[in-house]
């Protein structure tokens, strides 16, 4: 099908792959190392740590890590489980509201064309807008049910805010399955909301999945609002790594690449997974494969 | 919304004596209304909260002079429409703006460009493809706000960059590098989605088109002009417009890396907005200029939406994929 390349094309191909790994992966390898080097070698430009020093993860993991004076750090700096436990429980509870609230409506908007165009648009413009242009009113909303800097809040906002991405990509798996399946469901004696939960539902049980990681990744990643929203009761891990940037006791750059290196993990490991949809959720399911 | 209809429960009873068909089809209209709003109503509900909530507020406070030390909002004195009047003028809204379009712009562009390229690069199988590719998506995945501190590290003017290139430039120190270094660590981020976008639409043009044009004669840069361009447009159109939607909301990495400065040199529009309410506690200000921004985003940003839609629409009916 394909025919043989020339060889200039050919080389041309893998000289510039060579390259393009080779500046993605300098960025990755500086951070990574960092993670590992000793207090001496944080500024400056040592590319290869003179020891691999443990420390740094330790100090973002293990509470308490440092107090006796075990650590090479001056001042220890507080542990990141709070954070990291934080960023979880608000990933987790916003992702669930978001593909609950998201695959409802997209199965409306996907079967019964619910809303016209205007819903869907409605929905699709909420990415639209910097979400620091809400921030203060959704704050004074929240302050007014004593829902500041809770989990309640944060959770709310991320779900809402993540919500189109769930609707869009739900839809587009939903509009890929024959509306005939139903029909002949409800042939069958079913209600429609019965051909709804016992035919529809399971066959995009996968697909709902796919969407809950990716709007997981989304959220998880986020600062901005978990910045402004939480704070000091809720600490999301992107909150954090920020403020070990803006200590004033000195840039701590080896735990902050540990722990940005933890945060990137899961993310890293749940986006390889779903790699095939990707493309498909940041486009609201208008590229596909 | 809880008060799901008992009927709905039971079957479908299309065959029930003395109806007309056009009874029934009413009913199924009916119940069909009836379901979606049972399913759509609570997102509605909760999107209402989030954003018409704050676009009401803001339009109020906007029109107020309130400021986080003079306590609650609605004791603030009313100033009527002086904070659009500052806003018309204030050079660091404008300002922020301009230097957020030229990002984005920017930013887009060379995104796009070396997606389309990474794209036909992976185009075809060989050795070590997958791994290779898992680690060009890589950086998408990392958090923005690590990512900022990446660069942050890479640009300082004892790092590693300038190790490489045997300079000893302050490259946050000074606005211009600053916003290239921001621009970069955008380009860095979100070069990979552009790939996995323009590779997704590469794959949907059907191969035996290309392998028409081979046979008809076509060199592989008239195949790809007049071939796969083409049919890779709609594509290309929603990344572009979707990175766009995205990046104009720019905020992390120019937090982390430069947080606005040198001055205000680096502030993109989010930050300026940011600085506003949460540094300067200006929010009746902060309320007119988030209400600003909405209209000219709304002017410019739903044109965008509508071509997503149209093209998701086009896309649906031609069923180019898979």
């Amino acid at each position: 099908m394909s025919r043989p390349q020339s060889r200039l094309l050919q080389t041309a191909r893998v000289a510039f792959l060579i390259t393009w790994t080779l500046l993605i992966a300098f960025p990755l390898y500086w951070t990574i190392t960092m993670a590992l080097k000793p207090k001496s070698e944080w500024t400056g430009t040592t590319w290869f740590p003179s020891k691999l020093e443990w420390s740094n993860f330790a100090e973002v993991l293990i509470p308490g890590y440092g107090d006796d004076g075990l650590s090479f750090i001056e001042t220890p700096i507080k542990d990141a489980l709070g954070p990291l436990k934080d960023s979880l429980v608000i990933s987790v509870g916003g992702t669930l509201l978001a593909v609950i609230l998201g695959t409802a409506a997209a199965y409306a908007i996907s079967r019964y064309r619910f809303g016209g165009s205007l819903l869907p648009f409605n929905i699709l413009s909420v990415r639209m807008f910097p979400p620091i242009a809400a921030i203060i009113p959704l704050m004074v909303m929240f302050s007014t049910v004593q829902l500041v800097d809770s989990y309640v809040a944060l959770i709310l906002v991320y779900g809402g805010l993540t919500a189109p991405y769930a609707v869009w990509l739900t839809k587009s798996f939903i509009d890929d399955l024959p509306r005939e399946l139903e029909e002949a469901s409800m042939l069958d004696g079913n209600t429609r909301l019965g051909a709804l939960t016992k035919v529809t539902l399971p066959l995009i049980a996968g697909s709902v999945a796919t969407t809950a990681l990716f709007v997981f990744i989304v959220i998880w990643s986020d600062f901005v609002i978990a910045f402004t929203l939480g704070g000091t009761n809720v600490e999301a891990v992107s909150v954090r790594i920020a403020s070990l940037t803006s200590a004033t006791q000195g840039q701590l750059y080896g735990p902050q690449a540990a722990l940005g290196l933890i945060a990137a993990l899961p993310a890293i490991v749940l986006g390889l997974s779903i790699q095939k949809y990707l493309a498909r959720g940041l486009t609201f399911g208008a590229v596909k494969r | 919304m809880m008060t799901v209809d008992m009927r709905e429960r039971r079957p479908e009873a299309q065959s029930r004596s003395g109806e007309t068909a056009g009874g029934a089809a009413r009913r199924q209209a009916r119940e069909r209304r009836r379901l979606s709003w049972l399913t759509s109503g609570p997102l509605i509900v909760v999107l209402l909260l989030l954003l018409v909530f704050p676009f009401v507020f803001n339009i109020w406070v906007s029109l107020t002079g309130w400021q986080i030390n003079q306590g609650d909002w609605w004791k603030a004195p009313w100033i009527g429409l002086d904070n659009y009047q500052d806003a018309l003028t204030d050079s660091r809204l404008w300002g922020s703006l301009l230097r957020t379009s030229l990002v984005t712009l920017v930013c887009v562009l060379v995104e796009g460009g070396i997606g389309l390229v990474l794209a036909l690069c992976f185009a075809e199988k060989f050795r070590g493809r997958a791994l290779l590719m898992g680690v060009t998506i890589v950086p998408m995945m990392i958090l923005p706000v690590v990512n900022g501190f990446i660069f942050f590290m890479l640009f300082q003017s004892d790092g590693p960059v300038n190790d490489i290139l045997r300079t000893d430039k302050a490259w946050l120190n000074d606005p211009w590098s600053a916003l290239f270094v921001v621009a970069l660590s955008d380009i860095y981020q979100w070069t990979p989605l552009m790939f996995l976008i323009m590779l997704a639409g590469y794959n949907a043009v059907p191969p035996n088109l290309r392998s028409a044009a081979t046979v008809l004669g076509a060199s592989r840069w008239q195949e790809f002009r007049y071939v796969v361009l083409p049919l890779m447009r709609p594509v290309i159109v929603i990344a572009l417009i979707i990175r766009a939607i995205e990046a104009f909301k720019l905020f992390d990495p120019v937090f982390i890396l430069t947080g606005g400065g040198p001055g205000t040199s680096t502030e993109t529009i989010s930050v300026y907005l940011y600085k506003v309410a949460f540094n300067d506690f200006r929010l009746g200000y902060a309320a007119a200029l988030a209400l600003v921004v909405l209209i000219l985003l709304s002017i410019v940003g739903m044109r965008a939406v509508e071509q997503v839609e149209g093209r998701v629409k086009s896309q649906k009916e031609e069923t180019v994929d898979e």
